[in-house]
């Protein structure tokens, strides 16, 4: 019940959105997700509530950005800073979705959240104040790559909402960057709709620094013949959660999705992700990777629903983890439910460690054990990083990565 | 044979050396002296400890020393890492070169072979520098440039990968080479070109360790001496017709030698 009081007595109901009261009013009859259910029972309960100890914060101090600008035709955005985006250029247009089209879309999908499953999102819809809700509307094609970024301030609890429409045939290159300040809660719900035969290069990237966390909720919903590609990388919180569900509204859709989260000291990072084909001719591919060090936990769980409706279905799941330390803990499960009986589903994980035989080849060729570790965890990474559209040429992430693992 | 008098200090003398790995003896006292220019062949039944000896003088971490030492060039190599004593121009040929992905075979290339250069005080090469070396030690294992850009064995054909073996050695240019069945798995041209390429990279102030079952590399690297291993011991050593004797009579031959011991 804290956390609502917390919203409550940050402000009088007058001043609340009336999404935020919907979201309250879900939340009131059980505020806290419960933690015997299969998506919250190993998630860590203190670090949960350390996340919702600090107080809700609706402004944010200055923003310093995490890398410069290469090119110029870049599209930056920061949410929370208000301005008024309408780029109308000859092959595309970005614009700002008007408020009614924003509550219209929010309200339809709270209609369908349940109270564990989108806990997170309801938190989120709770917090977010107007201004920390952007709203975009993506048509065309050339459209250059666009770059949006999250942040929480140092000892306080941020939410921040993002909406994104991309209209019929378009097709864009998206890096979505969550960035946590020292002593800090990040509430990052993201909604993305894609329209018929569109397409999309999906990054997302969070990171935070000592003692920061992380709620971090994507929704995307595939029309027919549309393409969702999802590169993403969480490292560097005291606890994050990211949680993926991505719904093939009416099949022919594709999905590729590489994930991955590495975990250092007592962290906790956990992917979740629910993948429902609603048609037929759907195709997902789908790998994360976990890497644990020191007395970290990392956990991913990932479910594929595969009702009748949906035949000729394809899809893979695969989780791959590393596991570094004999204290580090990984848990993993992907799961499969088919109904349709003309399918082709399959799933698996491993974990495992740092291959001593490949090691001991590397250093029979003069290399060091810290360089040879630094080499195989570079090419466990690779795959992942390149993956992540815009950031790979110029943001060096892998450094980044190896540097502090 | 090993006492003969020779002009110059050994490469590397294995002294009584037993070793084990999770308590279970391998090697049980061998004793093996190399000169520079020499070449000598072990040869025994599989799982007589030929590999594990390769192995312990590289330094593979999962086996303990139980007894003797191993010296290279004068020192004492017990408790050097696997790197230092490549460093210092020990070079092991794996009998399965192992596959590392997502590792550009390239940069493995140029990152061991700058390793081996600053222990010599050497300049580092730049990339472009390396590539034009490398291209040069390519000739001697008439190896594809193509194989270069791949991640390291990935994909490579047994053939393939022992050709990338030798190209390492002679990137590496070791004092001494103990190469581990590096004849296994190759055709009969592709013998010949690994066993040119040895014979290019070796010289008389360097020496090479050949292991393996069969004549037929040996026909092609004539060595100075043969050993014969058996449970973790030399149970035999003689000049190079000993390879031809038994190739001729077989293992069970050497088990009188065993009974002897």
């Amino acid at each position: 019940m804290e956390i609502i009081e917390k919203i409550k007595t940050n402000k009088s109901d007058d001043n609340l959105t009336e999404i935020q009261k919907i979201c309250l009013h879900k939340l009131q009859s059980s505020p806290l997700p419960n933690p015997k259910s299969e998506l919250w029972r190993l998630s860590n309960k203190s670090k949960l509530s350390t996340f919702l100890d600090f107080s809700v914060n609706e402004k944010d101090s200055k923003f310093d950005m995490p890398y410069p600008k290469n090119s110029q035709s870049t599209i930056r955005l920061i949410i929370g800073e208000n301005y008024q985006i309408k780029l109308i250029e000859k092959n595309y247009s970005i614009q700002q979705l008007s408020e009614d089209e924003l509550q219209k879309y929010i309200k339809e999908q709270i209609s369908f959240f349940k109270q564990n499953e989108n806990w997170s999102d309801l938190l989120n819809l709770s917090l977010s104040c107007k201004n920390n809700i952007l709203g975009l509307k993506i048509n065309g094609s050339k459209i250059p790559p666009i770059e949006i970024f999250s942040n929480a301030s140092s000892n306080s609890l941020n939410a921040k909402t993002l909406v994104i429409f991309l209209e019929k045939n378009c097709d864009v290159e998206l890096l979505q960057v969550n960035l946590g300040k020292e002593n800090s809660s990040l509430s990052q719900s993201t909604f993305f709709c894609l329209k018929e035969n569109s397409s999309v290069n999906h990054g997302v990237v969070s990171y935070g620094e000592n003692r920061s966390n992380l709620l971090n909720s994507l929704n995307v919903i595939q029309q027919k013949n549309s393409s969702y590609n999802l590169g993403s990388l969480h490292f560097k919180f005291n606890y994050a959660r990211f949680e993926i569900s991505i719904n093939q509204s009416a099949g022919n859709a594709k999905t590729h999705i590489k994930g991955m989260q590495i975990t250092k000291k007592d962290e906790q990072i956990s992917t979740y992700t629910k993948i429902e084909f609603n048609g037929p001719n759907g195709f997902l591919d789908q790998i994360n990777k976990s890497l644990a060090d020191d007395k970290s936990h990392a956990v991913f769980e990932g479910s594929i629903l595969v009702p009748k409706v949906a035949q000729r279905t394809d899809a893979s799941q695969l989780s791959r983890n590393l596991l570094l330390s004999n204290l580090a803990q990984i848990d993993t499960k992907p799961q499969l439910e088919i109904i349709a009986d003309d399918v082709k589903c399959k799933h698996g994980a491993t974990i495992s460690q740092l291959n001593e035989e490949e090691l001991f080849y590397m250093r029979t060729r003069g290399i060091t054990l810290t360089e040879a570790s630094k080499l195989q965890l570079s090419s466990y990474f690779q795959e992942i990083i390149s993956f992540i559209p815009i950031s790979k040429d110029k943001w060096d992430l892998l450094d980044k990565l190896l540097n502090e693992n | 044979m090993q006492s003969k008098m020779k002009e110059s200090d050994p490469i590397l003398e294995v002294e009584n050396l037993s070793a084990s790995t999770d308590n279970l003896p391998i090697l049980k006292g061998v004793s093996l002296t190399v000169y520079p220019g020499e070449i000598h062949a072990i040869m025994g039944r599989n799982g007589c400890g030929k590999s594990t000896l390769s192995k312990i003088i590289a330094g593979h971490p999962s086996y303990n020393i139980t007894n003797g030492d191993i010296k290279f060039l004068g020192e004492n190599i017990n408790s050097l890492e696997p790197e230092e004593r490549s460093q210092s121009g020990i070079f092991l040929g794996f009998q399965y070169p192992i596959e590392i992905p997502g590792v550009s075979n390239l940069e493995f290339l140029r990152v061991s072979t700058n390793a081996r250069r600053k222990f010599l005080k050497k300049e580092e090469l730049d990339t472009f520098d390396f590539e034009e070396l490398v291209k040069e030690k390519l000739e001697i294992v008439k190896m594809d440039p193509a194989f270069l850009s791949r991640s390291v064995n990935q994909g490579f054909s047994g053939g393939e990968k022992k050709r990338n073996e030798i190209l390492q050695m002679a990137l590496l240019e070791p004092k001494i080479a103990i190469l581990d069945e590096t004849d296994s798995g190759l055709d009969i041209d592709a013998l010949r070109i690994v066993a040119s390429g040895i014979k290019k990279i070796s010289n008389a102030q360097t020496a090479i360790i050949l292991i393996t079952h069969y004549q037929r590399l040996l026909d092609e690297i004539k060595p100075n001496y043969v050993h014969v291993m058996s449970d973790g011991q030399i149970i035999k050593t003689g000049e190079s017709d000993l390879a031809l004797e038994l190739e001729e009579k077989g293992y069970e031959w050497t088990d009188n030698f065993v009974k002897e011991t």
